[in-house]
This record gives structure tokens, sequence and C-alpha cells, in this order.
């Protein structure tokens, strides 16, 4: 129950929470707004209006004016929505009222409102016509359009049901592929995490096939039509085979980044570094580089992921040493690679102090908010039972200037890692000193052993019992008992 | 269905004589008088339980038994014990068990449980079981008479005291109700390893009974491992549904548990699985899984279930369970510091200083802790290493032998019964293909196959 509460409160005081920014926690507004386009830039903007009001009337105007070039009416009522937070939020500064910052244009509602309302009835009849014809590929087409519609309109519900209708009239994997493809952006952006998975599956035995079918044919025609000149006829192959490993190495790309989200978002952040690290370069990306998750945003989940969960050789094979990673990701986000580089040679102060430094610009990352303070968490216990490891003992002064923390906010760090058992050792309260734990091995054996041996004995007594209690009074166990004995047998003589 | 093996023995041959004797007998003997000189006449015990059996009709044979000698004297005292064990049960039964009757004086009752002679009884099962119920009706209110008789009763009845008879549960219930609990120890201390239905009239409940109440007089006593062992037994019995008893058993091995480790335990395997998902619902499960805490926290989570607790009878057991937590908690405290302030413990644990410092005394003095306290109140733990003596090595080694020794003779006792040849020999197509089943998955390929592949690696 008491657990329970502290998560509410938590997640509420997330939501709530103004974010600073400042000197000590620079935030680009211009370039953050820049990577990302069309709905995925009015998501994050609205995301992030309410935790900034300091650039509330700048990221509202934004907001607006992509606004007005989609169709999707109750992102408008979102907005607002938004903005009242943002002067709910800043009570030292007040914002200027809603009017004065955007016009709100009732008759372009009612407009928007009622174009869609025509092109759904439009897209309506024709899937009615089609289906009465039973032309297969029509049908598929229809859907397709219908689920398009509702999307850009902003009902996910109706869209995702025709991506499933859909499915039933695809001829060829890569159709499936593609309906794959557009339900995983529908599932990203509506952060529904426990069902991209099973995109992911249905997407990848369509993606092999699809690539298998592509080869035959296209190694099959040249070699007709070229069999005069081997040389020119090679070459070809080896095109048609390079853009054919491309295009999949496209798909591959976002079915792993997609992976990787949805690791995250339901918090297994080893699995996610793992999907993260495996994608392909950030040209594979295409147009989920603006729409869905830049490779910035990539790089810092999973760097986080990594550094919470990674032991540190592997954090240097899989991302320092990992070019494609290192060229496509880690590049686009400087300080990131500095995180990294800074992790492993032991700078742990310098490690935390970035990772707060850049707090702000992680927390307005969606899918990462509600992981950044179990992630960060995370890494610093790690961080600390990292710096323990080589030393016998250690001062909590000298720990604490290491970190950057007092000594009682140090103590207080250790104690908890002792108690999960991150850190082998224990405090010396009066002299302040976290000394490593001294195991008598052999002492240890010895007790080990008469523990088991006693254990096992008196497991041995309870089992026999059983075993006579079966035979008298549940007869059929004469085929079973000696299994029973055996198990004991055996179990004996392991020890 | 003819009783096998144990009570076989004295079967055979007895029945057969007494096949044709006893259709003479029954129409002789119609008085006391008359059983009595058959009894002293010179015949084997089980024709004379037969005769004993079977004399006079159904409804006097009873109130026949339990009337004296015409001559006035007491039949009791005609027949001898060693001789004539039988006779002088049946007699002391009818007058247990007659209304009306002269009941036997506590003399008798206690000669008979100190000097009958066992293996006559043994056929008589049913006399026992009236005798030691009869008892416990006879000392009426004063229950404690009733212990000793049965003490005697119990201990020498089976042939040993690991065979579980229903005596045990009877007397054990006895122990608890009269609450003395040291009486049972010399009993409770033979494990029960064999189970005989043909020895007394046993029924599945009895094992269950008479752990229940073990484990009850350990609690009593305070000796938390033993209770532990003996709640587990009944928790774990097999059942197909399990009994309402293994369900309040296992509410108190929970609790025992919690004193003995200081966090709830997870059942063996082998529990039945109905048996843990009813406990989850009860508050004795988050109680287990909010220990240990400061004591008013525990305090709080009792009276909130208080009435459960009550019903279950188990607030004395809860209370000891809570009293205990500020030791588990200071525990804690050792495996993460190396000295801490008597007063950081306090706070830490929720007790005043000088409470902490006779808690602390007294888990040094126990043993559970290895620690020193300074004149200024600093606390300082200590490793302690486990020493273990050449002695204590041995008898550990040894147990160990006899243990494997009386396994392997089970095993080999199991492989030649009939029982298990039969099947065997009946299944065997199957069984081996299951068996080598298992050994491939089991042993590194090209290695022995077969049934005991498996033991090879451990041998």
């Amino acid at each position: 129950m008491d657990i329970d509460d502290v998560h509410t409160t938590r997640t509420q005081a997330s939501h709530s929470r103004v974010l600073p920014i400042d000197e000590n926690h620079p935030f680009d507004f211009d370039q953050y707004t820049s990577i990302y386009s069309g709905r995925g830039l009015v998501e994050r903007l609205l995301f992030l209006i309410p935790q900034c009001p300091s650039l509330a009337v700048q990221a509202t105007q934004l907001a607006m004016k992509h606004l007005k070039t989609m169709r999707d009416t109750f992102l408008y009522q979102r907005l607002l929505t938004a903005y009242d937070q943002a002067s709910g939020n800043s009570p030292d500064a007040p914002l200027p009222p809603v009017n004065d910052v955007i016009n709100i244009d009732p008759a372009w509602i009612e407009d928007v409102n009622r174009r869609n309302q025509e092109d759904r009835t439009k897209l309506e009849v024709e899937l009615k016509t089609y289906s009465s014809n039973m032309i297969k590929e029509s049908i598929r087409m229809a859907h397709r359009d219908l689920a398009e519609h509702y999307r850009a309109v902003g009902d996910y519900q109706s869209a995702l049901k025709h991506y499933a209708k859909l499915r039933e009239f695809c001829t060829t994997s890569q159709h499936v592929l593609d309906m794959c493809l557009s339900v995983l952006e529908l599932l990203i952006e509506q952060r529904n995490y426990a069902h991209i998975p099973t995109y992911v599956f249905k997407a990848e035995p369509a993606l092999d096939a699809s690539t298998n079918a592509l080869r035959s044919t296209s190694f099959a025609t040249p070699s007709i039509h070229s069999a005069a000149t081997p040389h020119a006829a090679a070459t070809a192959a080896q095109a048609t085979k390079d853009r054919l490993m491309n295009e999949r190495q496209k798909t591959q790309t976002k079915l792993e980044v997609a992976t990787g989200i949805s690791h995250l978002g339901l918090g297994a952040y080893d699995k996610a570094a793992a999907a993260f690290l495996r994608a392909g370069s950030s040209n594979s990306l295409g147009t989920w580089s603006t729409k869905v998750i830049p490779p910035s945003d990539i790089a810092i989940y999973a760097t986080l992921c990594a550094l919470a969960t990674y032991p540190r050789p592997q954090i240097k094979t899989q991302i320092l040493e990992n070019d494609t990673f290192v060229y496509s990701y880690l590049e686009s986000e400087s300080y990131v690679r500095e995180l990294v580089e800074n992790w492993i040679s032991g700078r742990f102060k310098a490690v935390l102090e970035g990772l707060e430094r850049h707090s702000t610009r992680h927390a307005l990352s969606p899918h990462l908010a509600p992981h950044l303070h179990v992630l960060t968490q995370m890494i610093r216990s790690r961080a600390v039972a990292l710096y323990f490891q080589p030393f016998a003992t250690v001062k909590l002064e000298k720990m604490a200037s290491a970190f950057g923390w007092n000594v009682d906010e140090t103590e207080q760090e250790v104690v908890r890692l002792i108690g999960e058992g991150e850190v082998k050792g224990r405090v010396d309260r009066l002299g302040k000193i976290l000394r490593a734990q001294e195991v008598n091995q052999r002492a240890e054996l010895y007790a080990r052993t008469m523990k088991v041996g006693q254990d096992m004995q008196s497991a041995n007594r309870k089992l026999l019992l059983r075993l006579r209690l079966y035979v008298s009074f549940f007869i059929p166990a004469s085929v079973f008992a000696p299994f029973i004995l055996t198990w004991i047998i055996l179990a004996n003589r392991r020890t | 269905m003819a009783p096998s093996t144990s009570t076989a023995q004295p079967g055979p041959s007895g029945q057969g004589q007494s096949a044709h004797a006893p259709a003479e007998d029954k129409a002789q003997i119609t008085t006391l008088e008359e059983l009595i000189n058959l009894l002293l006449s010179n015949r084997t015990p089980p024709q004379k339980n037969d005769a004993l059996k079977t004399f006079a009709h159904k409804e006097t044979r009873d109130a026949l038994m339990a009337a004296s000698l015409p001559n006035g004297a007491d039949p009791l005292n005609v027949l001898s014990l060693a001789d004539n064990t039988l006779g002088y049960l049946y007699i002391l039964c009818a007058r247990l068990h007659v209304p009306g009757a002269p009941p036997p004086t506590t003399a008798q009752l206690e000669g008979f449980c100190e000097g009958f002679v066992p293996g006559q009884a043994r056929l008589a099962p049913d006399r026992i079981t009236a005798l030691a119920k009869g008892i416990i009706k006879a000392s009426g209110d004063n229950l404690k008479l009733a212990l000793s008789p049965l003490r005697h009763l119990v201990t020498r009845y089976p042939p040993n005291l690991s065979y579980l008879t229903n005596l045990h549960s009877i007397f054990l219930n006895l122990c608890v109700k009269t609450r003395y609990f040291s009486v049972a120890l010399p009993i409770l201390s033979v494990p029960i390893l064999n189970v005989d239905k043909t020895l007394s009239e046993l029924t599945y409940n009895d094992n269950l009974l008479y752990h229940y109440a073990g484990g009850v007089v350990f609690g009593a006593l305070g000796r938390w491992k033993d209770a532990e062992e003996f709640f587990e037994i009944v928790v774990t019995s097999p059942a197909q549904t399990p009994a309402a008893i293994q369900l309040e058993a296992l509410k108190k091995l929970t609790l025992v548990q919690l004193i003995l480790y200081g966090k709830p335990v997870q059942p063996p395997k082998y529990t039945n699985a109905t048996l843990i998902r009813l406990i989850k619902s009860t508050p004795y499960n988050n109680f287990a899984r909010a220990y240990p805490q400061r004591v008013v926290a525990l305090n709080a989570l009792m009276t909130k279930d208080i009435d459960t607790y009550r019903t279950d009878q188990n607030i004395g057991l809860l209370q000891q369970v809570i009293n205990r937590a500020p030791r588990w908690l200071i525990k804690k405290l050792t495996s993460t510091y190396l000295t801490l302030g008597l007063n950081d413990i306090g706070l830490q644990v929720g007790l005043e200083t000088e409470e902490v410092r006779s808690v602390v005394l007294s888990m040094v003095e126990v043993g559970d802790i290895n620690a020193s306290i300074s004149s200024d109140g600093t606390v300082t733990f200590v490793d302690a290493t486990p020493q273990f003596t050449k002695t204590q090595v041995d008898n550990a080694l040894l147990q160990a032998q006899a243990q494997s020794k009386l396994l392997h003779e089970l095993e080999r006792a199991l492989n030649a019964s009939k029982e298990y040849l039969a099947k065997a020999l009946k299944h065997k197509d199957e069984s081996w293909g299951g068996m080598e089943d298992d050994a491939l998955y089991n042993t590194h390929p090209g290695g022995p196959s077969g049934p005991w592949a498996e033991e090879s690696m451990y041998a």
C-alpha cells in the first residue's frame, strides 16, 4: 500500500513538475524542435509545454503553426489544456492569456471537421464498392486509406481496426510488412509499448519472405538477358544484392528501434539497450528519424540503458567500438559520447554531473521521461559499486568528493546499496569508513556443508514419512514410491 | 487383503488351529467363569483372542466381562498379566465402557500399561484404542491422571517409537489439553519413519493430529526448529484436497519461521498447491511479507486483523513474533555496519537506547550476533566465524553414513517387493522407454545409458 502511494505521488509529481532551464541545465529549444516534424513535433511540444512554462508561449505558437497544416482538431483542444497547465505551473511569472498567444479560429476548426467528415464518407463508400466487387487489392488499399485517414484525424482506435482488417487482404509479404510498419508507427506514437513486440514478430517472417521473393525474381531476370556478358551480369547481380540488403537493413533497423522503445517502455532496460545497439545506420531510419524517433534520442536511450545495466567491458565493445552506433547516433549528441567515455575511465562525478546537466533534455523525451528517475538511480548505484570494487577500505569523505556528494548523502547511498547487495562491504559509522567484507572461505564452507547436511537429513526424514503415508493410505503408490526413494537417494549423493 | 507382513507371522499358524477350535469354544463358553478357565488353560494368544472376541452373545459379552466371578473374586486378580495380557485388556475395556460396571482402579490401569506384553496386545488393536479412550474418559475432569498410563501405553505398544500409532495422536492431544508439554518430549524426539496400518487402528488424520499437536508442544516450549519440522510435516502430508488442519498448520508454520529466520520461507515444492493459494488470501501472508519492521508498525498490522488471529488462537505466537522483530532488525544492521551508536540503532529499530542495550546484550548472550558495547555507547559488530570441532564433523559423517545405509536397505527392500516387481514387469516396455528419455536429457552422449545412468554420475 505504501509503495503504491509513493508511486502515485511520484508520477503525479512528474506530471506537474517544472523542469529547470538555466545555466546549469541548458536546453536548446530551437535545436530540439528542429529535429522533429509533423505530428511527432506537435506531440513533443504538447509534452513540453506544461513542464516548461518559460518556453510555453514560444512552443504554443510553434505548435499552432504546425497544427494548421494538420487535420486533427482534437490536438487543438489538447494544446489549450497544455497551455492552461503551463500557466498553473508558473505562479511567479504569469503567462499571457491564450488569446494573445494564438488566435483561435472557430471557422477553421469547423472547416477541418467538415472536410474530415466528407473524406471519411467518401472513403467508406469506396470501401463498400470494392468489397462488393471482391477485388482483394482494392479492398486492401481502401482499408489502408481509411486507416491513414483516421490516423491523421487522431482516431487511433479506428485506424488500428482498419489496419487489422487490412491484413486478410494482403497478398504479398511486402504488404504485410507495410502494414506492420504503419501499425508500429501508430503504436509508438500512442506509447502502447506492450503491443509493439506482437507486430515486430509478425513483421520478421514477412521481412524474410519478401527479401527471398525479391532475390529470386531479381536474380532470375538478369541472367536471361545478359547471359552474353557474364561480367555485367555479375555486377548487376552484385548491385541488386546490395540494394536488397539495403532494403532489408532499413526495415530491420526500424524493427529493432521499435523493439527497443517497447522494452524501454516496459522497463526492460538491458533488452532495450541490446535492441538499440543492434540497429543499423541512421540513414535506414528514413522518415522515422523525424516522424517517430530521431537518432539523437536513440543515442540517449541506448546509452542510459546500457550504463544502467551493462558491465563496463561490454559498454566498451558494444558502444565505443561499435562504429555504426558511434557514427550514426552517438555523434549527433556529443555529450552522450562524453558520458560513455567518462564512465569507461571511471570519472563518475563527471558522469553524474552530465546526467544532471542534461536532465531537462531527457525529461522532455516522452518515451524516456517515466523511466528517467529509475535509470538515473540505477546508474548512480552502479557507479558507487564500481568505484568501491578495487578497494579494501575507503574513507567515506574521499568517496563523497569523488562523487560530488556530502558525507551523509554518501553514507545513505552506500547503506542502501549494501542492503540491496550491490556493494559487498560494511560501514564503520564512527570512523566513516567503508570496509570491504572479508569472508573466511574455509569456515564458510564448513558452515555451509554442515547446514546442507542437516537440511538433507531432515528432508530425507520427512520424505520417508511421506512415502510411508503414501504406501499406507494411497495404495496405487506402489509404482510411484520407488521414484520418491530414488529421488531421495540421488539428492543424498549430490551433497 | 490379508494383513501383510508384520502381523502375519503369528497369523497363519494361529488361524489354522483356531479355525476349528472356536466353533466348539463358542458353543461352550457362556459365563465369565468358563472364559477365565479357558484363558488359564494352555492356549496360544491368537486362540485366546478369538475366544474373547466371539464368546457368548454380542450384546451380553461386554456386560459379562465387566462382572465379577461368582465367588466374588476379581477376575483381574486371577489372571496374570504376563500370560494373559489379552484377557486383562478385554476385561479392563469392558469395565471402562459398560455403564454401571465398577470402574477399574488407577492402580490396575497403571499396572496394565506398565506390565502388558506388547506382542499379545497387538492382537487386539481395537481394544487398545478403546482402552486409551476409556482411560481418558475415566479420568474425568482430572485429565492429568491419564497422562502416565497413556505414556506407558504409547511407549510400549509399538515395536519401537518410530512406528506411528493412533495412540500417538491420542496421547499428544492429551498433553496439549492438560498443558503438560514436556511429558511428550521423549515420544516426540523419535521421528516417525514407519507407518503400519495393521499395527493399530491408525487413520490418515492421526498423522496430521499427531504432528500438529507435536508442533504445538514444541512451540509452547520454545523449541522453534522442532516446531517448524512438525508443522511442515503436517503441511506437506500428501492429500488430494488439503485438510483444514493443514491450513492451520501452515499458518502456524509461517509464524514459527518468522521467529526462526526473520523472514517467510518458501514451503517445499511438494506442498499442495491449493494450500499455498489459500494462505495467500489470509492476513498471515501480508504479515509475513511486512516482517520485520518496527514493533509499532507490526502491532498496527496485528490489530487490523485481530479477529482472525483470535479465532485462530495465534495471538500468543504472533506476540512472540512481534517481540522478536527488533532482533531481526538489529541483525540486519550487522550486515551493513561495523560500528554503530546505541541511539543510532534505537532510531533505526524504533526502541529507546536502554532497551536497545538490553536487546543487544541478550542477542550476544544467545549467540545471535557477535558484538561488543563500549563505554560511550558504541556497538562494534564482529563477524562470528563458525568453528567446528573434529567430533562434530565425525558425528555428522556418521549420521550421514547411517542415513545412506538406511536408504540403501530401503531401496533394496522396495526393489525386491512383490508389488514393485509385478508393476515393473507389466510396464517394462513403456517405463524403459521413458527412462531412456530421461537418461538422454541428463547424461552426456555416449555415456552409460539406461535407468541408472544418472546414479552413476553421482556415485
